[in-house]
């Protein structure tokens, strides 16, 4: 009997004696503050902030298709480019498009979250770099500030008011910091201290480097019109001889062509991996959709007024005011099947690396052989055009096809955040604003001459597939004329390339060139007149999300007028 | 990490040791040869007594029973003893042999044992709130998971069931205790788990037991508590039995859907588009329908690359995805037992084809009770369940919505149609049905070992050790293949299998000594314990792309030929240890306390934060024992009981270590390719919150119990208030759209109350000629309101409707109550636009037709500044009605259960009601839409192509009244005479027709008014309707063999 009582109490004395390792059980599979706080910690932060470039965010609710560094959706609301494919496929891009435009849209909100989960990524290499005293960690955290100044330098050109998110608050998550106005003194300030402490060169990787990080300094202070300090550091970039145009415009949206030495800082892209991860996915919707190219999405179609633009005068320059006084040839309502002839007057040969139209090679992938490659009907408002400059070419099709889970393509194509052609325009304008034509001349025609110098596209018989026409111009008369050739240079340099609506607000002609545009498009495509609102100067920001203010207790406020 | 695993076997292995003594022990016990033994039981139900007075008639010489039952006494071979116990008429027995067990039959009120906590008690004993579940009138119905048959049967406790067979229903217990997980803690036999899918593993017909423990009384179980305990014992065999009693149940039957929201056909459909044209102002000019004034319906589906004859009367989707689905069960038990041990045995089979095509759940089980009694000391055995299951989860129910009614099924040469081209006007939904076929040879195959070996020592008279070892293994095998779908207009590139390996271990050690006493009309019954819990679990999924044949026998990860990818992997783990005691006393059957004491240490926080302290205290007074109290009246029997408890709640979800920030890896959001070559990279993954800490629950109760009308009658009325502190659940607010895209950490968010009433009333009797009848009936309710919390408000990471939530969990109000923008009717003049607020129409007359919304304000705008409190998912009450009756061999009943007062957002309107995607189909509700010259008195929004005026962001135009009446079931039984049955040599035969969810009376417009929440883990979604599973309607005939 007493050894019965001794077992049963030994029994209970040796379970109770479970000791504190039973009851701390460590994270598996975790990276411990300790094992980050160092230079290979630091360095996987920072990839991990560099891959918010790409597109995806962890977990949230958010609007996976409004993430795309390139702002294509954002063309969409301008006069470059129509939503795509058919009205009803996701609604909420068509009320963007028709200028219907609520706090409740999702591709707000999408865009939003992933802006400052790029943001808040950069503040976690800063926060950790703070913490390693024993190693110099300077340049990957230049880094950081340089990737936090660029998210800044979005979310003010986005949004307008935006919310400053400081590494004391990152270390605090106290994230609901109130929206008080725009972040471009803290962009300048982030800018410049990548300024300081990046290197002049960084081995082909794709990283920023000094130069890069001035470049971004010089376009935040163009967007704040202080032209002659953006002026004098985009001469600085210039003159530095670190970036220069590439020989062909087209290498720009090549593979083959990615880190060339036009890139000033890209978006880079794999289409490797199952999945692609590192695919564009934010972009993803914004790929051809009928054809041999196949995708699902069909997003994302050049304007008429766009395809306008590129029309030339006999003396190889834009017509300016009255371009679009005519429409240029398209086959808009018309099937595949019913005969159409390209358009035969002058163009400027950009226009077919920009606007696929129908009888042009589409990179690679044959003639384009319009309506039976576009999955937009007539009676969408999306017209006859495909996006060129995001579509890979068929040679490269093995490399730059990444898979998604559906139909999609997570395309392996960078997007180039900056181009140096994108740096000569922006210094142009500077340079317009301060009174120095001829400058701003030289830098156009620098842009012009490598377009005129370019190999064309050519028909399949050989020979150019239009009538290209383009010269430099021999001088600018005034500085009306010479901003008016400075913007209509960005225009057929870069359209599609997710700039002009940033533009149109920066020159505050939004209302005027929009409203004129809606009309105009019209012409051709009647519904879109029926079906689009008017714009108001209220979106030039766009909307706080109504989720974004609700999650943060109402410590951001909504912008004016919604 | 290394050094951890060693530690981790060491405790393990000082676990095992402990047991490897405890067998030791078995076989050290010394035998008395001095005394009378035996055990006193339940004469129907075999199970012991605990707590039985047994006296030598005429002596004061007495003892009581253990927590077996069993006795010991000296005495002489002739004397008489007399056995009294609580509800049980006092038996008297003359001694004749030194082992005397006494089958005791119960008296006229009913007093079932019932399993409460680490001991047993007699209900007239209980004094907290335990509601029991009356297991043969709940097993009528065919149930897969043995959850079910808590609705309506047990007041306190609501059931939303899910429609997709093999889903585990949502068991809430008083309201919403949480904004964390709502499930309370399982106890099977000795096994713990919140995890409620450990019920699909055990048969319901092997459950003898199943009692809810809903206030202070839980406070046993303190450390997961607070969302209630639900205790289940599975059946054993009797001691002394000395018969193997053989039963055999078998039915078969068939599934189908009940009521069906009616969409348009293809003519209406195409007015309908042409009407939104013409609203838009834009000509009627449509891929399919033509560019006429009146629509053309095509022959042929325009856009395909083939001929493909369009359905020109359209077709019914829903009709397609839904079939007529057999069910089947049988299950066949053995149990028998002498005075040394007992077994039971039992086999079970399932197979429940879905409702829908390709869902379904196919099961078997088999289980093993077994008790021995090694020495009169020391008894040893073991509860083991096996189940392999097969679930075939699919929902295809809004994709049958959105499709084209122009679309049929197949084309002409038998393959499926589909939207083929963009453009074709028939908008982007995949075809349902192919959708459905195509998985159907996927599975989640899962394999669950649930089971408990113990041994009991009666170390002095009435001093016992009980030790338990619970497992629960669940190992998980899924497959799904994602084929190509050439006939989709959005159609896949590539085909890809995706594997999941998913394994969970948890096991609990479980340690208690037990002292049961009686000094002259005193009970004593005291225990201490200790209690071990660890759960763990590692998996991983692999995706792997482009397969070059779509059959199943060619699915394995190696066949593909792409990449393959861990989409995820984990290994994780938690551990809680506690201490607990309990102290129960009773005097004369009249007075009862009970208080217990419970430490737990979890995990889940860090060290300063993981321990906490449980308490519970709750009294008892039965007024009817007293003298003074004349039972021969009309009340026969009072008891009144209060109680006071304080429970914890520890649960994290997924999270293991919500007190640290955690990095990792992760190839899909990390990496970045730097100039072509990827680089690893890692994110923030998880915000972690050293304070994080217990959350506890303050649960008072208030009951009486009533017998009238000698005790026909039984009445109870509780009234409980919980007061949840602390309460754990992700903020949201901190880690939101502003932050860094990491999971929001987890917090002590706020304090919520609970408080309502639970009723349940019993009325049943025999005529005289031999008619008996029943009527059993409960009804609950539960106030909800939250009253503190660490934001201004909670959205949840719910589903968002045009970019926000529609559940909002703010201080004074019930948790996730609707939040948006009250809409007051449509504006039906321009006259009417221009006096009413702006919202933000583009001139007056583009307002005809739209929602109106109050502005609440009163600022003259409209905007998100309107939002509102604007309804809420929380029922009035819930309620429940059993009624039987049987008459010479026949036996019917049926049961009706309800839910009155909640609203439901009904988010599937938004696709079947808005031209959300605005080719797709839509529910008839659309052809009432305001139209100022055909339809002027319309009370649905003027049609158009696109969503206007916001009108899909959250509003109170989807708030639909969500209450419910439901014949659950109804089941006509015909047992056959004895002349009939001993001539085949079967003792007992009973055949039955049975029917489930035949009729619902509901005003709700959805599929089915009783919805799963879209994530039932988290509360702050409730009530939103997202594509429900409907609850099938199953028609079965079957038989119960008794051998």
């Amino acid at each position: 009997m007493k050894n019965l009582i001794l077992l049963c109490f030994i029994t209970f004395v040796t379970i109770f004696a479970c000791g504190d390792d039973f009851r701390q059980v460590p994270a598996t599979g975790a990276l411990s503050s300790e094992a980050l706080a160092n230079v290979e910690g630091l360095d996987l932060l920072l990839t991990g902030a560099y891959s918010a470039l790409n597109g995806t965010r962890f977990g949230g609710t958010a609007q996976q298709f409004a993430t795309g560094i390139d702002n294509w959706w954002m063309d969409a609301m301008s006069d470059d480019a129509h939503k795509g494919s058919t009205d009803g496929d996701q609604q909420e891009l068509f009320d963007l498009e028709t200028y219907t435009i609520t706090p409740s849209n999702s591709y707000i909100r999408g865009k939003f979250q992933s802006l400052y989960a790029g943001l808040n990524r950069a503040n976690a290499v800063i926060a950790l770099g703070e913490q390693i005293t024993d190693q110099d960690v300077s340049a990957q955290v230049a880094e950081a500030y340089f990737l936090r100044g660029f998210w800044y330098f979005e979310l003010t050109k986005l949004y307008g008011n935006v919310s400053i998110i400081t590494v004391q608050n990152f270390n605090d998550s106290d994230y609901n910091q109130p929206n008080n106005g725009p972040a471009y003194a803290q962009a300048e300030s982030d800018f410049q201290f990548a300024i300081d402490n990046l290197p002049s060169d960084q081995g082909g990787s794709g990283r920023p480097t000094a130069g890069v990080a001035r470049s971004f300094l010089a376009k935040t202070l163009l967007y704040q019109g202080q032209f002659a300090e953006a002026l004098s550091l985009f001469n600085t970039v210039i003159n530095s001889g670190e970036f220069s145009l590439n020989a062909q415009y087209v290498e720009n949206f090549r593979g083959s062509g990615e880190l060339g030495p036009e890139v000033v800082f890209a978006a880079q892209h794999t289409a490797e991996g199952g999945g692609s991860p590192n695919g564009n996915i934010g972009s993803l919707l914004s790929q051809p959709g009928g054809g041999p190219y196949g995708s699902c999405c069909g997003f994302f179609q050049p304007t008429i007024d766009l395809a306008n633009a590129f029309k030339t005068n006999d003396n190889g320059l834009p017509l300016f005011d009255a371009y679009n006084d005519s429409d240029i040839a398209n086959d808009y309502g018309i099937e595949s099947i019913a005969p159409h002839t390209p358009h035969t007057g002058n163009l400027d040969p950009r226009i077919d690396f920009t606007v696929g139209r129908r009888g042009i090679d589409f990179n690679g992938w044959g003639l384009n052989p319009g309506k039976d490659w576009v999955r937009a009907g007539f009676s969408d408002i999306s017209g006859p055009f495909l996006a060129k400059k995001t579509s890979f070419f068929q040679d490269e099709e093995g490399s730059l096809r990444g898979s998604g889970g559906w139909g999609q393509v997570h395309s392996g194509l960078d997007y180039n955040i900056m181009r140096y052609a994108d740096v000569l325009l922006m210094a142009a304008e500077a340079a317009v604003e301060t009174g120095n034509l001829d400058l701003a001349l030289d830098y156009v025609n620098q842009v012009r001459n490598r377009a005129k110098n370019m190999a064309y596209v050519q028909s399949p018989d050989g020979g150019d597939a239009g009538n290209y026409v383009i010269e430099p111009y021999d001088s600018f008369s005034d500085a009306n004329m010479a901003r008016e050739a400075v913007r209509f240079e960005r225009r057929v340099e870069l359209g599609m390339e997710g700039h002009r609506m940033f533009d149109l607000r920066r020159w505050g002609i939004t209302v005027a060139t929009l409203n004129e545009y809606v009309a105009n498009e019209s012409r051709t495509i009647e519904n879109f007149g029926t079906k689009a609102r008017t714009y108001t100067s209220t979106f030039d920001m766009l909307p706080i999300p109504t989720g974004s203010i609700d999650l943060s207790g109402d410590a951001l406020t909504q912008n004016p007028g919604y | 990490m290394k050094k951890l695993s060693i530690s981790m076997k060491k405790t393990f292995f000082s676990a095992m040791r402990s047991y490897i003594l405890t067998a030791a022990l078995i076989f050290i016990g010394t035998l008395s040869y001095t005394q009378i033994t035996g055990t006193i039981t339940d004469a129907s139900t075999g199970e012991p007594l605990i707590g039985a007075s047994v006296i030598v008639q005429g002596t004061t010489n007495g003892t009581i029973t253990d927590i077996d039952g069993s006795y010991s006494l000296n005495a002489n071979i002739g004397d008489a003893i007399v056995v009294s116990y609580v509800g049980y008429d006092d038996m008297t027995q003359n001694i004749t042999q030194i082992i005397t067990n006494i089958n005791m039959a119960q008296g006229v009120l009913v007093d079932e044992v019932v399993v409460t906590g680490y001991a047993t008690q007699t209900r007239g004993d209980i004094t907290g709130s335990v509601a029991s579940v009356d297991m043969a009138e709940a097993l009528k119905a065919p149930l897969v998971n043995a959850a079910e048959a808590l609705e309506g049967r047990v007041s306190g406790v609501s059931i939303v069931n899910n429609g997709n067979p093999g889903a585990a229903p949502t068991v809430r217990i008083r309201g919403f205790g949480t904004t964390g997980n709502n499930n309370p803690l399982y106890i099977i036999d000795g096994v713990q788990t919140t995890d409620g899918s450990i019920l699909n593993a055990i048969a319901p017909s092997d459950i003898e037991q199943m009692n809810v423990l809903k206030d202070g009384a839980a406070a046993i179980y303190g450390s997961r508590a607070s969302n209630g305990v639900i205790i289940i014992t599975t059946k054993s065999g009797k001691f002394n039995q000395n018969k193997p009693a053989i039963s055999l149940n078998a039915y078969v039957g068939s599934a189908t859907v009940g009521n069906t929201p009616d969409l348009l056909n293809t003519q209406q459909h195409a007015d309908m588009i042409f009407e939104s044209f013409r609203n838009d102002g834009v000509p009627t000019d449509h891929p399919q329908y033509g560019n006429g004034t009146t629509p053309v319906i095509p022959s042929l589906l325009a856009g395909a690359p083939f001929d493909v004859p369009a359905n020109q009367q359209g077709t019914d989707w829903l009709d397609e995805i839904f079939r007529s689905a057999p069910t089947q069960n049988v299950d066949f038990s053995v149990s028998n037992g002498d005075e040394k041990s007992r077994y039971s045995f039992s086999l079970g089979f399932l197979n429940r084809d879905g409702i829908q095509l390709s869902t379904g759940f196919t099961r078997g089980l088999a289980r093993l009770n077994s008790e021995f009694k090694v020495s009169d000391r020391i008894t040893v055995g073991e509860h083991i369940n096996l189940s392999f299951s097969n679930s075939q989860f699919n929902n295809s129910v809004q994709l049958a919505f959105r499709q084209s009614p122009l679309v049929p099924v197949r084309d002409t040469i038998g393959n499926f149609a589909g939207t083929y081209a963009a453009s074709a006007g028939l908008s982007n939904a995949t075809n349902p049905v192919a959708d459905l076929e195509r998985n159907g040879d996927n599975f989640f195959k899962q394999t669950r070992l649930v089971g408990d070996i113990f041994a009991k020592i009666k170390i002095l008279d009435g001093l016992t050790f009980k030790t338990v070892l619970g497992g629960d293994f669940n190992g998980i095998n899924d497959r799904n293949f994602l084929a190509l779908n050439p006939e989709h207009s959005e159609a896949r590139t590539v085909n890809a299998l995706t594997e999941q390996n998913l394994n969970f271990y948890n096991w609990i050690s479980t340690n208690t000594l037990n002292y049961i006493t009686e000094v002259n009309k005193h009970t004593f019954n005291v225990l201490v314990g200790y209690e071990a819990l660890r759960n763990s679990g590692k998996g991983s999924q692999i995706r792997v792309e482009n397969f070059l044949f779509e059959t199943p026998d060619f699915y394995t990860l190696t066949t593909g030929s792409g990449t393959p990818q861990v989409t995820f992997a984990f290994d994780s783990e938690s551990t809680i240890s506690s201490y607990f005691g309990s102290f129960n006393y009773a005097f004369d059957n009249k007075y009862f306390l009970t208080a217990t004491l419970r430490n737990d240490q979890s995990s889940n926080f860090l060290p300063e934060n993981t321990g906490n302290l449980f308490p519970s205290v709750s009294l008892g007074w039965v007024v009817s024992n007293e003298d003074f109290f004349n039972d021969a009246g009309v009340l026969n029997y009072l008891k009144l009981k209060g109680s006071y408890g304080e429970l914890g709640n520890q649960d994290t979800g997924n999270a293991n270590n919500p007190g640290i920030s955690i990095s990792g890896l992760d190839i899909n959001t990390a990496n970045f390719p730097f100039g072509g070559s990827t680089a690893t990279g890692a994110i923030l993954r998880q915000v972690g919150n050293s304070n994080i800490t217990w959350e506890t629950s303050v649960t008072t109760n208030f009951g009486v119990e009533l017998g009238l009308l000698n005790n026909a009658l039984t009445f109870s009325a509780e009234y409980f208030n919980i007061e949840t502190q602390d309460l754990i659940g992700q903020d949201f607010s901190l880690i939101n759209d502003l932050s860094i895209d990491a999971a929001a950490p987890f917090v002590n968010l706020g304090s919520i109350t609970n408080k309502g009433f639970d009723f349940a009333l019993g009325y049943g009797g025999v005529t005289r000629s031999g008619f008996s009848y029943g009527v059993d009936a409960t009804l609950s309710t539960y106030n909800n309101e939250v009253t503190e919390l660490v934001s201004a408000f909670q959205v949840g990471d719910g589903v968002p409707f045009a970019g926000s939530s529609a559940n909002r969990t703010a201080v004074g109000q019930p948790l996730a109550s609707f939040f948006g923008r009250e809409v007051d009717g449509i504006y039906t003049s321009a006259a009417e636009v221009a006096a009413g607020p702006d919202q933000g129409f583009e001139d007056d007359a583009s307002g005809i037709g739209r929602l109106r919304y109050v502005d609440q304000n009163n600022d003259g705008v409209i905007n998100d500044d309107d939002r509102t409190f604007i309804g809420s998912p929380h029922p009035d009450f819930v309620y429940g009605v059993n009624l039987n009756a049987g008459f010479k061999g026949v036996d019917i009943s049926a049961f009706f259960s309800g839910v009155q007062g909640n609203e439901i957002y009904n988010a599937v309107r938004v696709f079947t009601d808005f031209p959300t995607f605005f080719n797709s189909n839509r529910s008839t509700s659309v052809l009432d839409a305001f139209n100022a010259t055909t339809n002027p008195t319309g009370t649905q929004p003027a049609l158009s192509s696109s969503v206007r005026n916001s009108e899909i962001a959250p509003n109170s135009f989807f708030l639909e009244d969500g209450s419910f009446l439901r014949l659950k079931n109804l089941q006509i039984g015909y047992t056959l005479p004895s002349s009939v049955t001993e001539q085949i040599g079967i003792p007992e035969v009973r055949i039955y027709v049975s029917g489930s969810n035949l009729f619902t009376i509901t005003d709700y417009s959805g599929v089915d008014p009783e919805i799963s929440p879209p994530d039932s883990a988290n509360p702050l979604t409730l009530g939103l309707d997202v594509n429900n599973f409907p609850i099938s309607r199953v028609l079965l005939i079957g038989a119960n063999i008794k051998l």
